[in-house]
């Protein structure tokens, strides 16, 4: 072997080397800037297509007003009611998930033997994985015959005309959502160390209070960020709204009521694409887009509120 | 507090918790069990000889000469049930006018219930429509027929909510020559249609025939395939420099926060919105094909895998031990040799996982391609076509099937099948990112 | 302190007023230490003396750590090592590193030990073979892994890892050995079996050898040298250093009265 090789490089090597590692590291961050940068890339093609729409029919009459009639001459494009049926099911679904989230991670975290646990992780992710297009083949072939037909063992032999509604979404979504909100957190419960827990035990509290009143507050960021993404999974979703939530461009009277059928941002665009005459960029497609302009807005909201979580918490733990 | 009220408070909680998660098991369970088992139904069912017929017909599968003999067989014990419907076609206009007006609508409801049950009368021009070449294929589906010509469905709105009723037509036949045809449909409907454990494995291959009427699912599983792998194809080289770039060369500084941000945001836009983008971008701007095409849809969903592939490879890099770098760089490796020759094979498991699962996504997801990518009818594509050709897709095609298809109640086995296969794929590919996990975790224990 | 350095033996490490420094903070402090070719040199010193980051500035390890910069002198072989011409890759080619904790990578143990030769030439595979088979034999681990040389590296024990691993720096024929605490993670018999090795290679390899095992320096090294708070505080032959200090400090550490 050339054993006393010589350390130094000639000038011609030395700017060889320099040029090919420049090289290489710029194209790395080249690719890696198009990977990161697709997003705005996202936002300006959608924005795009988006704004002839608001550039014609203005803004006002899109978010405020009820009339969604895209066929009609003219047509009228008030989106308030579909804006509030999104509000709506997402709301409903985050709310029927977090209870039973939170406690499931709770007992993954600090009740399940550690065995038990390495069995459920499969579970949880296994019901992250199942597309959503099959839970919408399910809400619509064996949930909502089974909801029809609840109806008359409830009091007062209530009558449920669909099973097709905004509540049958909702328990979807909130199934749908209930693997993320699990999974966050309890790695936001694991973080809370056994430090903390070994101090409350060591006071004499229960499991009950040591996790209630010790474990979950200084869980409650990782906790929250969990409920944000459940909250965008359901914003988000488009084949399980579309499918099972009935589609009616309505706000339920009362508000309140579940068993209405409702539409959403999300099956709207899927469901109009096809009707909207793309090439000729009518405005029902330009509406289209300012629907998804809105979800991606809300998205980049709940994403800022999420790092602002994480953020402040570091701050917290760091400043002690 | 007492101690027995806080002892009640932490048995209670507890239980609440486990209850929790024991929901979590019930909805899988519940939501899996009905779809596994009416799936299974595509492919193993009781099949009749209409079942046999068709694959003969329509497949050229089969024993040809026992099918033959077989519908020789079916044929004969079928003439009475002609008989019988000729003899009253001949009988009604002799009957008294009211009875006739009676009886009239009854028979053709029946008749047409002998046609879909048992397929087009002797003799009768060939119907254009497959579907309607033969009875039913399907013995469960069979029976569903038999039930509605024997008896008439109405529903009862006197107690407010409406109750489904049946009534029995034979009475109303009592004496004429269509009376012997009840007993007959209801004692010999096995001789009639000879029902047969039947195995139907290609049901994942074949190509569907009259619009998912008879045959199988294999455009659409294909189409999975090439838009699952083709997203992959992107995404994977993407992905993985980009985590290289990540954690090995970058400096922390703004335009990393900014860069890692925007990866962030990029995992958190709705399904829907890269539908929209891909048909706004790649094909109304860039022209990537003219119309939809399994590249547009390609592409679309690898920007929605992008992000996991980026975390997970990122993970797995960093997971590699420090000391394994410095080996190689201590034995005189440049850090592009490093990273070639010992950090990404190191990662390597952990990059799969990521991918594997991302790929599970890329075949599960339908909102991205509903505008780029999917067509409810469609053949098989070649690979050549993949750039100018739109494919149907399980996903899609699930969504069609169960809300637009003409006759949605007829081809539930076919919408069960398909969801099934669709789950059994996206799970299959989740096993095998659990198998390889735990396989790195046995290693690195010892 | 260079005056210390037998003027017989030539110096194959020489620094002259060399600094490292983490950011602001001086890791080591213009130190001036001529390493003698073909002996073994002993660092010690108590944890944070600076002798880990000493060591691994010889071969630029240093580099990979972000806000490390040196000053001062660092020859190797005549040359400097922190010129800004110098290729990296043959100065860690040149001088081999054991490290703390053994490294050997995720592959066979083959693919380990020629890991290194496949990096600065090609070799045919008869050639690799006998590359191998003549740094594990070094090594003295040959006769334990010569009928599983396929099988993966991490199935190996503390000791024998540690083995491979120098095995690993042989392969690339060095001419000095860099140790950095090699046994600190090995039980007395491996530990043993590495000071035999080293002994064993003293005369074809300059080697220096952090330890903070003083027993461990005093058998296995010809020189010793005694960092404290980034000084070089003493250089002297072995047998002297630890028979009689001249520096009170030196004295005091090795006499187990602080560290």
């Amino acid at each position: 072997m050339k054993g006393s090789e010589h350390l130094i490089l000639s000038a011609a090597e030395k700017l060889q080397r320099k040029i090919l590692g420049l090289l290489g590291r710029s194209l790395l961050f080249a690719v890696t800037s198009v990977a990161a940068l697709s997003v705005l890339a996202i936002l300006f093609f959608i924005a795009r297509d988006a704004w002839p729409f608001f550039r014609d029919k203005g803004v006002a009459a899109f978010f405020f007003s009820t009339a969604w009639y895209p066929a009609h001459q003219p047509p009228e494009f008030g989106a308030a009611a579909i804006f509030v049926g999104s509000l709506l099911v997402t709301l409903t679904a985050v709310a029927l998930a977090v209870p039973p989230g939170v406690l499931a991670a709770i007992c993954m975290s600090d009740i399940l033997p550690f065995s038990v646990r390495q069995v459920l992780k499969p579970v949880v992710e296994m019901l992250a994985a199942i597309p959503s297009v099959v839970y919408g083949f399910f809400a619509l072939t064996v949930l909502a015959p089974f909801l029809q037909d609840s109806g008359k063992w409830l009091p007062g032999g209530f009558e449920i005309s669909s099973g097709v509604n905004a509540l049958n979404a909702s328990v979807i979504l909130g199934v749908m959502a209930l693997p993320t909100i699990v999974s966050v957190s309890e790695d936001a419960l694991q973080a809370a160390g056994r430090e903390l827990r070994e101090g409350s035990y060591a006071l004499g509290a229960t499991r009950a209070e040591t996790l209630v009143k010790v474990v979950l507050p200084a869980a409650v960021s990782g906790v929250f960020s969990a409920v944000l993404l459940g909250i965008m999974r359901a914003m988000g979703e488009t084949m399980v709204v579309w499918m099972a939530s009935g589609n009616a461009a309505q706000i339920p009277k009362p508000w309140y009521n579940l068993l209405q059928p409702v539409r959403t941002l999300t099956a709207t665009i899927a469901g109009d694409m096809g009707e909207a005459d793309q090439m000729t960029g009518s405005a029902h497609y330009h509406v289209l887009f300012a629907m998804g302009l809105s979800l991606l807005v809300i998205s980049f909201l709940c994403n800022l509120a999420g790092e602002w979580i994480v953020t402040r918490q570091r701050k917290r733990l760091r400043g002690g | 507090m007492h101690m027995r009220t806080r002892r009640f408070l932490d048995r209670a909680f507890t239980s609440a918790a486990c209850l929790a998660v024991g929901l979590m098991v019930l909805f899988l369970l519940f939501v899996l069990g009905p779809i596994f088992v009416k799936g299974a139904g595509a492919y193993v069912f009781m099949g009749t000889v209409e079942h046999r017929r068709m694959m003969l017909d329509q497949f050229d599968r089969g024993n040809e000469e026992r099918v033959t003999a077989e519908w020789l067989d079916v044929q004969q014990a079928r003439r009475p049930v002609y008989e019988a419907l000729s003899a009253f076609e001949k009988e009604l206009p002799g009957l008294p006018a009211a009875r006739r007006k009676e009886l009239k609508p009854a028979f053709k409801a029946v008749r047409e219930g002998v046609a879909e049950l048992l397929g087009p009368e002797p003799g009768e021009p060939l119907p254009a429509l497959t579907r309607k070449m033969y009875g039913q294929t399907r013995w469960t589906k069979a029976q569903e027929k038999l039930k509605e010509i024997r008896f008439e469905e109405s529903w009862d709105y006197s107690a407010g909510a409406g109750r489904k009723v049946l009534t029995s037509r034979q009475p109303l036949f009592d004496g004429t020559a269509l009376a012997p045809l009840f007993p007959l449909l209801e004692r010999d409907a096995r001789k009639l249609l000879r029902p047969r454990l039947t195995f139907y494995p290609r049901f994942l291959t074949d190509v569907s025939i009259d619009a998912h009427f008879f045959g199988g699912i294999g455009p659409e599983v294909l189409g999975t395939m090439y838009l699952a792998l083709g997203a992959m194809l992107i995404a994977v080289p993407l992905g993985i420099i980009a985590a290289i770039y990540f954690q090995e060369y970058a400096k922390e500084g703004p335009v990393m926060t900014f860069l890692r941000s925007c990866v962030n945001t990029l995992a958190g836009v709705p399904s829907i919105v890269f539908g929209l983008f891909g048909l706004a971008f790649f094909i109304n701007t860039m022209h990537v094909s003219s119309g939809k095409s399994v590249l547009a849809g390609a592409l679309t969903l690898a920007l929605l895998v992008l992000p996991t592939v980026i975390r997970s490879s990122e993970e797995a890099i960093a997971a590699v031990p420090r000391a394994y770098k410095e080996g190689a760089m201590a034995l005189g490796a440049g850090p592009w040799r490093t990273i070639l020759t010992v950090i990404l094979p190191a990662a390597l498991p952990g990059i799969l996982t990521g991918i594997v699962i991302s790929m599970g996504r890329a075949a599960g997801e339908t909102a991205p391609i509903i505008f780029t990518a999917a067509v409810s009818v469609g053949k098989m594509i070649g690979p050549t076509e993949i750039a100018s050709q739109p494919t149907p897709a399980l996903s899609w095609n699930l969504y069609n099937l169960c809300t637009e298809h003409e006759a949605v109640n007829e081809i539930r086995h076919v919408q069960f099948g398909m969801a099934a296969t669709l789950v059994v794929i996206v799970l299959a590919l989740n096993l095998v990112a659990i198998l390889i996990r735990a396989r790195v975790a046995r290693r690195l224990k010892g | 302190m260079t005056d210390t350095v037998k003027q017989n033996v030539e110096a194959h490490v020489e620094a002259r007023g060399f600094s490292v420094y983490y950011g602001s903070q001086e890791a080591v402090k213009k130190v001036d230490l001529a390493i003698p070719s073909c002996q073994v040199t002993a660092i010690i010193g108590p944890s944070g003396c600076g002798k880990s980051t000493f060591l691994r500035a010889i071969n630029r390890m240093n580099d990979l750590i972000t806000g490390c910069h040196t000053q001062g002198e660092l020859f190797f072989d005549g040359q400097n090592v922190y010129s800004g011409d110098v290729d990296t890759a043959v100065v860690r080619r040149r001088i081999g590193m054991v490290f703390q904790k053994p490294n050997p990578f995720p592959k066979s143990i083959y693919d380990n030990v020629a890991y290194g030769p496949r990096l600065h030439g090609s070799y045919s595979r008869r050639q690799l073979d006998a590359i191998v088979e003549e740094s594990l034999v070094d090594a003295a681990l040959w006769d334990e892994v010569k009928d599983r040389l396929e099988k993966n590296a991490l199935g190996l024990s503390g000791g024998q890892a540690q083995r491979l691993c120098l095995a690993r720096a042989l392969a690339v024929k060095p001419e000095m050995l860099l140790m950095d605490e090699p046994t600190s993670a090995l039980d007395p018999k491996a530990t043993a079996r590495i000071e035999e090795l080293i002994v064993q290679l003293r005369g074809r390899y300059t080697i220096a050898i952090v330890t903070h095992n003083m027993q461990q320096a005093a058998r296995v090294s010809d020189m010793t040298a005694f960092f404290y708070e980034g000084n070089l505080v003493e250089f002297d032959a072995t047998k002297d250093l630890f028979t009689r200090p001249r520096e009170k400090r030196t004295e005091d550490y090795i006499t187990g009265r602080f560290g």
